[in-house]
């Protein structure tokens, strides 16, 4: 009989990328579920005696599913799959009951050690592997699961740093023309005021600035956290900036190197502007810019102050290229 | 030529251009002992690289910032990342000379610095690399620039003879308050005043005592403002003031002493000794206010009646004696 496995992810890119990396002789009967509510549901349906589970989802996240499967005593296996690699959410899914724990993006190494690791893994004889169901996947799904992984490392080497645990949301990822950008930024908050900082990045084909826009009421726990001397000084603040910026978009732009297999030259980072709402920042530049491929994560670190949203705005002309790269990903 | 000789070339002109490039590098390990160290820094720092291998990068250079640095350095090795230090943070890491000694505004090399992992043969992060940037013109621009941006700034909102805020400004320092009230719900009360007879100064002693009258009195209202606090020269001889987390109770009080303070004073000019009294209006703001114009339409009817009722006298708004 083949066993009942439950795939869930917000993402369609990796619901496919799953599937297809579960091994070949395996007798399975696939399910698909689009967020943690449709998960609990299928695993109630019995249609997920091991299950591989995001953690970053609408609706319902991968840690309340896990919470909802110990509390209720749901019968099902599970497996995290998750780009969010820090160290202290690995700890916290094995404490609610996960029984490990695979890095984005999946290899089929990693599923079949873990597989055979919990013998989990009985393989149909004679059997021929089923088909896996189409999904359709487009750029802006591939781009966002892309960043999704990329954010989980940049997220990683945040947390080591500074000791901490980063919480993550579902990255944004849209084309935007400017007009729209200017919108989307809007939406953070329109009292509070924000200092931003901007890098350049190029590659072969790809180019665009990461802008990282801190809100100001996060500098003094920030440079708090970061041990740094005067946390009241204004000076601090280009330090607490700038260093953050180093991890945060030098990480995620080496995320994203390594999944499209390219490598980027980086500018030194310029600090766009102090203390002034959003609206000032976008207006400064607007004329320039057409439309745009934006990938926005908003990054808080728990139990502190701490808010910072990480852009990354990719110039037009990078689309045909990212579309190729991005290609590799989808076959 | 054998391939062996064009890459050994491709090697020799490499290594070349690496030492006289117009860029500082340097390779330390992990105990920050240099290992490598290119023309441009022996020419800027005066040490050869002969003399300096092996040697601790901090204790060669007392004045760097060590902890500062150090921690930065660590994080590279401990994050596989590299780091970015710009000279908007700091202007420089390395006390270097400006190459423009003569004609140039500054004493030292502004630094842009990188800071690189270097893997080893195995993939391990052994060394790192500091990439050292002159970006002196950059820097002295935009300092210059930001400078200028804020001479013109103080320029457009300044009056010129008492350096007080002009009216425009001051009508947006107010709108923001009055914005802020509708908002928070603040006390906030704003005072008109005028000089008493300023016109009989002006004929008796001069336009330029009058300058001097109007001078004395911005003297003596910026020292009793609080930090908080907008003043302004609205008009000719009209100042006007909003006065931030106060009722018209305390908005009193401020008034009073101010206008005692300038009865008080005594102003000499060319040997005659002006007396100076001035007359306040005051009016703290309240929800029924349409807009910032009414509330400053209030105080100005407040200080009418301080001028009917005598002069050198302050008077809150009242909506029962409104006409």
């Amino acid at each position: 009989m083949p066993i009942p496995v439950l795939i869930c992810d917000d993402s369609a890119l990796a619901r496919k990328q799953m599937a297809r990396t579960l091994p070949k002789e395996w007798d399975v009967d696939i399910t698909f579920a689009n967020n943690g509510a449709e998960g609990i549901e299928a695993i109630r349906a019995g249609k997920g005696e091991v299950v591989f589970l995001d953690l970053n989802m609408p609706v319902m996240d991968g840690y309340e599913v896990l919470k909802t499967i110990q509390q209720d005593d749901l019968p099902a296996l599970v497996i995290v799959v998750s780009g969010d690699i820090q160290i202290k959410a690995h700890e916290r899914v094995k404490a609610l009951g996960a029984l490990d724990f695979i890095q984005k993006p999946v290899s089929a190494d990693a599923i079949s050690n873990i597989l055979q690791e919990y013998g989990i893994l009985t393989i149909a004889l004679g059997e021929e592997a089923v088909d896996t169901p189409m999904i359709e996947v487009d750029l802006r799904d591939a781009c966002q699961e892309v960043a999704n992984v990329a954010m989980g490392r940049a997220a990683d080497l945040l947390a080591k740093l500074l000791d901490v645990f980063v919480l993550l949301p579902i990255p944004n990822v849209n084309v935007l023309e400017v007009s729209e950008l200017t919108m989307t930024l809007k939406a953070t908050e329109e009292r509070s005021t924000v200092s931003a900082l901007c890098q350049g990045f190029i590659g072969a084909g790809v180019a665009g600035e990461a802008l990282l826009l801190f809100h100001d009421s996060s500098f003094k726990d920030m440079a708090k956290l970061m041990g740094l001397a005067n946390p009241e000084d204004r000076n601090t603040e280009v330090e607490v900036m700038i260093d953050t910026g180093n991890v945060l978009i030098g990480a995620f732009l080496n995320g994203i190197s390594e999944q499209l297999h390219m490598k980027f030259s980086q500018s030194h980072p310029v600090v766009l502007g102090r203390h002034c709402t959003v609206n000032d920042l976008i207006h400064d530049n607007s004329e320039k810019w057409s439309r745009t491929l934006a990938m926005e994560i908003n990054y808080r670190i728990e139990d502190h102050d701490i808010q910072c949203d990480l852009l990354l705005l990719f110039t037009e002309d990078s689309l045909p290229t990212l579309n190729f790269k991005l290609g590799y990903l989808f076959e | 030529m054998s391939y062996d000789q064009s890459a050994m070339n491709e090697l020799h002109w490499l290594i070349d251009m690496v030492q006289t490039i117009e860029v500082g590098l340097v390779v330390l390990d992990k105990n920050f002992d240099i290992q490598l160290w290119n023309g441009f820094m022996e020419n800027h720092s005066g040490v050869s690289p002969n003399s300096i291998k092996g040697s601790n990068l901090f204790e060669q250079f007392d004045y760097l910032p060590a902890s500062w640095l150090k921690q930065k350095m660590e994080s590279v090795f401990l994050l596989k990342n590299r780091a970015f230090i710009s000279w908007e943070q700091r202007p420089y890491v390395f006390k270097f000379k400006n190459y423009r000694p003569i004609t140039g505004r500054a004493d030292f090399m502004y630094q842009n610095v990188t800071l690189l992992p270097l893997s080893s043969l195995t993939g391990q992060i052994t060394h790192i690399s500091l990439i050292v940037y002159d970006v002196t013109d950059v820097a002295i621009n935009k300092l210059q620039l930001k400078a200028a941006n804020e001479r013109l700034e103080h320029l457009s909102q300044t009056d010129g003879l008492t350096q007080l805020h002009n009216r425009r400004h001051w009508q947006m320092c107010m709108q923001k308050e009055f914005d802020r009230h509708s908002r928070y719900g603040d006390k906030t009360s704003l005072v008109m005043f005028d000089i008493d007879h300023f016109k009989k100064i002006n004929d008796s002693y001069g336009h330029l005592a009058g300058d001097k009258v109007i001078q004395h009195i911005s003297h003596l209202l910026k020292q009793s403002l609080r930090e908080t606090d907008c003043a302004g020269r609205y008009g000719g001889e009209e100042f006007s003031v909003v006065l931030a987390n106060t009722c018209a109770k305390d908005a009193l009080n401020f008034a009073d002493r101010l206008r005692k303070k300038i009865e008080k004073s005594e102003l000499v000019f060319e040997g005659e000794s002006i007396k100076i009294t001035v007359s306040m209006g005051i009016c703290e703001i309240n929800d029924q206010l349409d807009n910032s114009g009414q509330w400053l339409a209030y105080a100005d009817q407040a200080l009418y009646r301080a001028k009917e009722s005598g002069r050198n006298n302050c008077v809150i708004y009242d909506q029962d004696s409104a006409q």
